[in-house]
């Protein structure tokens, strides 16, 4: 598990700002815990088959492109820094 | 004996052929091919201190729901008639529905391996890799989160290195269910993102490849459903490893032929 969001920490890039944002204020709305940037996205059950979804529809409007399924790797989208690297804004 | 061998000899060969409907009648040479690969599996699974089951080629419908298999498969089931018309009931899809069945609403040991073998039934559209039915032999890993993993590379591993000692040329990757239903799609990305499910591939009859082994990480969705807990009355881990008899037969004959195939796996070296 990654660290937790509150502590001290330098300036966010924008993309990862953005989706830090998302995730913690919609997608994981309603859940106590929060992420951090280098939180690993995927353990402890915190993703799931509904919300994979919105997430990819998220970076699909945001980068303008469609995702092909191929690229949906852990290697690409292990954490909230990995998802910004790989997929970038428009 | 030799009444029943020269009468074998007279029967005709199918030479694997499968039916517009995905039904399968080996000829003599392939159902000891068949019957070979079930017993080394077995030893396998045995010598890995799994317990063996056995169980009822129908499944009752409740447990597919349970399962969530028809949100998942919808257009896979197989229904048929029970004698007492009380309950609908389907064809197994898969073994290891039944483990489950028998662990429901029960407290299992933190190292716990089941293993059975039993006909299975996808009415998936039939061609030459995909039989309506067919054997699957399963291992199913219950216990703690680093039981399960443990359990599942050990059997990606040990079958991997089978399968090359056998000559076949294999691959293993990352996969995912063959979910059609667009609900569904979120199932098959987490599947894949998470890397819960590994397969085994070679190449058959056809020359493309098909998949002859499946390792699984179902992490507590069917535990949960189930309720199938440990000591800490935390829903269990659990996977499975599974092997589609048939078409490992299928790759071991397009590689080696049938008489090669079986004194290879006759000889092939006892795995633990």
């Amino acid at each position: 598990m990654g660290n937790d969001a509150t502590g001290p920490s330098a300036p966010l890039n924008p993309a990862v700002e953005n989706l830090l944002k998302f995730v913690n204020e919609d997608l994981l709305a309603g859940s106590k815990e929060k992420v951090a940037p280098d939180t690993a996205l995927f353990d402890e059950g915190r993703i799931d088959s509904l919300k994979i979804l919105r997430l990819i529809a998220f970076l699909e409007v945001r980068s303008g492109k469609k995702i092909p399924d191929e690229l949906i790797v852990m290697d690409r989208f292990r954490t909230i820094e990995t998802i910004a690297k790989n997929f970038p804004e428009r | 004996m030799n009444i029943l061998n020269s009468r074998a000899s007279t029967l005709p060969h199918s030479d694997f052929s499968i039916s517009d409907d995905g039904l399968l009648s080996p000829d003599a040479a392939e159902t000891r091919l068949i019957h070979a690969l079930q017993s080394r599996f077995r030893e396998m699974a045995l010598a890995a201190g799994a317990e063996e089951r056995q169980f009822p080629t129908v499944i009752a419908e409740e447990i597919l729901i349970r399962s969530e298999y028809f949100q998942s498969f919808p257009e896979f089931a197989s229904a048929v008639n029970s004698p007492n018309k009380k309950g609908r009931y389907f064809l197994s899809p898969a073994v290891c529905y039944h483990c489950y069945q028998l662990l429901m609403n029960s407290v299992v040991p933190e190292h716990t391996l089941l293993t059975c073998q039993g006909r299975c039934f996808r009415a998936e559209s039939a061609n030459g890799s995909h039989l309506w039915e067919f054997t699957m032999r399963e291992i199913v890993f219950l216990g703690s989160d680093g039981f399960v993993r443990a359990q599942c590379d050990a059997w990606k591993q040990r079958i991997t290195s089978w399968a090359e000692q056998l000559g076949l040329i294999v691959k293993l990757a990352p996969a995912a269910d063959p979910f059609f239903v667009a609900e569904t799609r979120g199932k098959k990305l987490l599947q894949r993102i998470k890397e819960l499910k590994y397969e085994l591939t070679a190449p058959g009859l056809s020359g493309t490849d098909v998949p002859v082994a499946s390792f699984n990480l179902h992490e507590r969705f069917f535990t949960s459903r189930f309720e199938v807990t440990l000591t800490d009355r935390e829903p269990a881990y659990s996977g499975c490893a599974a092997f589609g008899i048939e078409r490992w037969c299928m790759a071991l004959m397009a590689q080696h032929g049938v008489k090669e195939a079986l004194r290879r796996v006759e000889e092939s070296d006892d795995l633990r």
